[in-house]
């Protein structure tokens, strides 16, 4: 190993024990009875996030300048096994550090908005135990080089996400909109953790540089192309799910409940926008399936469609940045899928910037415009089913809860009676009642 | 001279049942919970000692030739090296996190004598000697359903009752020395597989676990289940025998009630309820690992019992910290219990996203071993492991919003020192081992060899029994 790289490693290795590290110092110093000041919150989270960006920034640069190769750096072996041992892997390359780089940045700015925006919150720890492992969360995604890491990143984002979600948990709505979005998120985990699984067994790694290059998908057989379209159909889910791309945008305004600082990194941001990076990632295995090409494209263009539409007819200003924000995920989800990848990345990176700011803005210019958040009913008189559409997300909520969740819960219900019955107790229906002590 | 491991087990031994015996004093309660707590940090250091002592590991006390059976009736080995650590940890930390109104003498006794037979459990492997043990806890577990006055115990007996007698009949039948592959041997699995699926709550036997932790006293149920003595049972007696059909039948059934289970426990009222269906599929998912006849699958098995149990036995604490603050407790409602109580939020937040494999925990290192063997074992049903997953953590999530969002009315008390104290230790030993597991994993591969090696061997002398002669093949 020569010295840049050595120096590279060395500074991703601060940049991803910094969030770590933080997560850490706020967990343990809530836990004493009288809680850490704000100030005392605001200066740790300030130090991570400039040590973050300091060292992703040295090391991009330190890749530019010494001119390294794309490579994958294993971290940490850190699950030996006789089978294989599992690594911590993380790639890097200029895509990497680059994304990186932005998300740091953007998530650096919204912790500044932060500190004032929940001044004298009652959850003001609680908020930014939870930004830190989004940090964590986006820096392993970034910087994945193994489906493990790539896992463990994805899984904290969700987490974080309903948490922050249901953050004014004093009140019912967010609590329910949060578990509704944790459902979709652990389904989207659940194709994330097919989609592993599967690349394993078919190549017999789980690092990412060598699933993704198209030399090793030509080593895959004639029988590899059912096999490639299915791993790239679980991805898609995976990313549909995390990107609230179609069947899947019904969640999105229901993420809106959350803190507005958490609504702008998360949903105009980085979180929506993991799933599009992710298939950005894939986009070799999606190239090398047709059906999973049109898959993508379809997926996208409905996504675009629906979002522009939905945008147009919101009534409050979160919503309709968060469905103007999926247009153009929709639209970059497209461009990955036609093999645009440069033109995509910074299409995506662009549209993370733009959001960010017109989640943080919104607040302040309705104020500046003395005015109400308007109501979309321009549409409204000339083409009312257009617009009930529209309202309505294109019924993907309704579709959602009709084929899934009703079936899902009518059986299970119906398993339910059945083991009362079995194991000699009566149906039970309304509150519980209990009759023996603790 | 006495030997090393003589001491070791009078010690292993002596501790709880002195316990039991200081619990028919008239020595004043918080006295004996003080002593209870030394003299369990007292069993579980004890239990570690084998980790660094040679002398310790390896030894086995077999029956005399009168006794039926083969199988040594006291035997610390790979797969049990860290199992007596196992039970004294739990009881150590039944003890400390169990508020004190809920932990009197006789909870005290309780606990102790369950410890006793679950320690005897682990620590044989002799058929006999096993169903002593079973049948111990579950009559002690009976005893303490007796002193509810629900009506609805009755059911739970009963399960108890089958259970233990079906696995007594198959221990007294495996004593016999038949041919591998015999009728009897064939037989004598069968009930064995049987008792222990009714006592793991596995489909169709389920429906009891969930009603037990409803209508019982939880603190018994969860300390009698976390334990998973049927799945020491299955793995020392059943996997080195059984027919790979055999395992196969069970292994599918077991992920089936893993995926039921963990659906189950998102529509439940009750809070213990769920509790109960998220045991039955966290157990059921062990099962299925033994059974995959994979050596990856098997190991993620073993990782997986020891999260689960650890993971499993904390949640139901939490559970019994905050009934004991605000009654009983219904999902259908917002409880606000995060105001006072946050340390015990995510404690159950950690413990939880545990048994639904969150990275970063111990929980998914086992989980991620399991799948990979039972995706290699079964193609397609394999696949059910993540979705049971994914259930588990829906379930979880919505058990801590009920829980812990929403405005409290009263003013329930803090956690007190203890109880943090312990459910700091058990969230830092479920993240640590999720961080390092490979010391954990590795000694679990060594007892997966083992198993796989006795089964082996089972199959070598099955074969040579049937090896033709020349007067069969002419």
């Amino acid at each position: 190993m020569n010295a840049p790289q050595r120096i590279v490693q060395i500074f991703l290795l601060i940049a991803l024990v910094s969030p770590a590290a933080l997560i850490v110092a706020l967990t343990i110093g809530s836990i004493p009875r009288r809680p850490l000041s704000e100030r005392a919150v605001a200066r740790m989270t300030s130090t991570s996030v400039v040590t973050l960006i300091a060292s992703l920034a040295l090391s991009l640069a330190a890749y530019i300048t010494t001119g390294l190769e794309p490579q994958t750096w294993t971290a940490r072996e850190w699950l030996t096994r006789s089978g294989g041992a599992l690594q911590l892997d993380l790639l890097v390359d200029g895509w990497s550090l680059t994304f990186a780089l932005v998300a740091a940045v953007i998530s650096g700015t919204v912790s500044v908005f932060s500190y004032r925006y929940l001044h004298l919150e009652k959850g003001f720890v609680r908020y930014f135990i939870l930004y830190a492992c989004f940090v964590l969360g986006v820096q392993l995604v970034a910087l994945a080089g193994s489906i493990e890491v790539l896992f463990a990143g994805w899984e904290l984002l969700g987490l974080s996400s309903s948490l922050l979600i249901a953050f004014f948990h004093e009140r019912r709505s967010p609590v329910t909109n949060a578990m509704r979005v944790f459902s979709i998120y652990r389904v989207s985990d659940a194709a994330m953790l097919v989609a592993a699984v599967l690349i394993h067994h078919r190549v017999g790694s789980g690092s990412l540089s060598t699933l993704f290059r198209a030399g090793k998908l030509a080593a895959i057989d004639d029988t590899g192309s059912m096999q490639l379209t299915a791993i790239a159909f679980f991805i898609l889910l995976a990313a549909a799910g995390k990107s609230a791309l179609v069947p899947f945008s019904g969640w999105l305004p229901r993420a809106m409940e959350g803190p507005t600082p958490s609504s702008a990194v998360y949903y105009g941001a980085l979180s929506v926008h993991a799933g599009c990076y992710l298939l950005w990632r894939a986009g070799p295995i999606i190239q090398g399936s047709v059906i999973a090409q049109a898959l993508v494209i379809m997926t996208g263009l409905a996504t675009a469609v629906l979002a522009a539409l939905a945008a147009r007819v919101q009534t409050n200003v979160k919503s309709a940045l968060s469905y103007a924000t999926l247009t153009q995920v929709g639209i970059i989800v497209v461009e990955i899928a036609l093999g645009f990848r440069t033109l995509a990345f910074i299409h995506l990176i662009g549209n993370a910037c733009v959001r960010l700011v017109q989640f943080l803005t919104a607040p302040n210019v309705l104020l500046d415009l003395h005015g109400f958040e308007g109501a979309g009913a321009r549409g409204r008189a000339r083409w009312p089913r257009l617009y009930a559409f529209a309202l309505q997300d294109g019924g993907l909520d309704v579709i959602l809860d009709t084929l899934v969740v009703r079936p899902f819960f009518a059986i299970v219900r119906a398993g339910q009676r059945l083991d009362e019955r079995l194991s000699g107790e009566r149906p039970v229906d309304g509150p519980v009642g209990r009759e023996t002590r603790p | 001279m006495i030997s090393v491991p003589v001491v070791w087990l009078a010690g292993v031994f002596g501790l709880p049942l002195a316990c039991v015996l200081l619990s028919r004093t008239r020595m004043d309660s918080g006295r004996l919970r003080v002593v209870a707590i030394v003299i369990a940090l007292l069993l579980t250091i004890i239990t570690t000692l084998p980790f660094f002592w040679a002398s310790l590991r390896g030894f086995h006390l077999h029956a005399p030739a009168f006794v039926p059976g083969s199988g040594a009736i006291l035997r610390l080995d790979e797969l049990s090296l860290v199992l007596p650590t196992l039970a004294a940890g739990m009881w150590l930390f039944t003890i400390v996190a169990t508020p004190r109104i809920v932990l009197g003498a006789d909870g005290l006794r309780f606990t102790a004598q369950s410890t006793v037979f679950t320690l005897a459990a682990f620590l044989t492997e002799h058929p006999l000697v096993l169903t002593v043990a079973w049948a111990g806890s579950a009559i002690a577990l009976r005893a303490s359903l007796m002193t509810t006055r629900s009506k609805k115990r009755h059911a739970a007996g009963k399960y108890l009752g089958v259970s233990t007698v079906l696995f007594a009949l198959g221990a007294i039948l495996i004593t016999r020395r038949t041919p591998h592959g015999s009728a009897v041997e064939l037989t004598a699995l069968g009930f064995l597989v049987a008792g222990a699926m009714i006592r793991k709550g596995i489909f169709p036997a389920h429906a009891w676990v969930p009603a037990l932790f409803e209508h019982g006293r939880l603190g018994p149920a969860i300390l009698f289940s976390s334990p998973q003595v049927g799945t020491y049972a299955i793995a020392v007696l059943v996997v080195p025998r059984a027919p790979a059909e055999l395992l196969r039948v069970v292994a599918i059934l077991s992920l089936l009630t893993g995926v039921y289970a963990a659906a189950q426990a998102i529509v439940q009222r009750s809070a213990r309820r769920a509790c109960g269906y998220l045991f039955v599929s966290q157990s059921a998912l062990v099962m299925a690992g033994l059974d995959c006849t994979s050596h990856e699958a098997l190991t993620g098995a073993l990782v997986l019992w020891l999260s689960s149990s650890i993971s499993f036995a904390g949640l139901g604490r939490c559970l019994l910290v905050l009934e004991a603050r605000r009654g009983e407790l219904d999902l259908g409602r917002h409880h606000g219990a995060y105001e006072r109580k946050p340390l015990l939020a995510g404690t159950f937040l950690v413990l939880g996203l545990c048994c639904s494999g969150f990275p970063g925990t111990l929980g998914f290192v086992g989980e991620e071993l399991l799948l990979g063997g039972a995706v290699a074992a079964f193609p397609w049903l394999g696949f059910l492991i993540v979705a049971s997953s994914a259930l588990t953590g829906i379930a979880v999530l919505r058990m801590y919003f009920a829980l812990f969002a929403g405005r409290s009315r009263e003013v329930p008390m803090a956690l007190r020192a203890t109880e943090a104290a312990g459910f700091v230790a058990i969230v830092a030993v479920v993240i640590l081992g999720g961080l390092i597991p490979s010391p954990l994993v590795r000694s679990r591969e060594s007892a997966a060899a083992r198993l796989f090696a006795e089964r082996m061997t089972s199959a070598g002398q099955a074969s040579h029994e049937s090896i033709p002669t020349r007067k069969d093949g002419d």
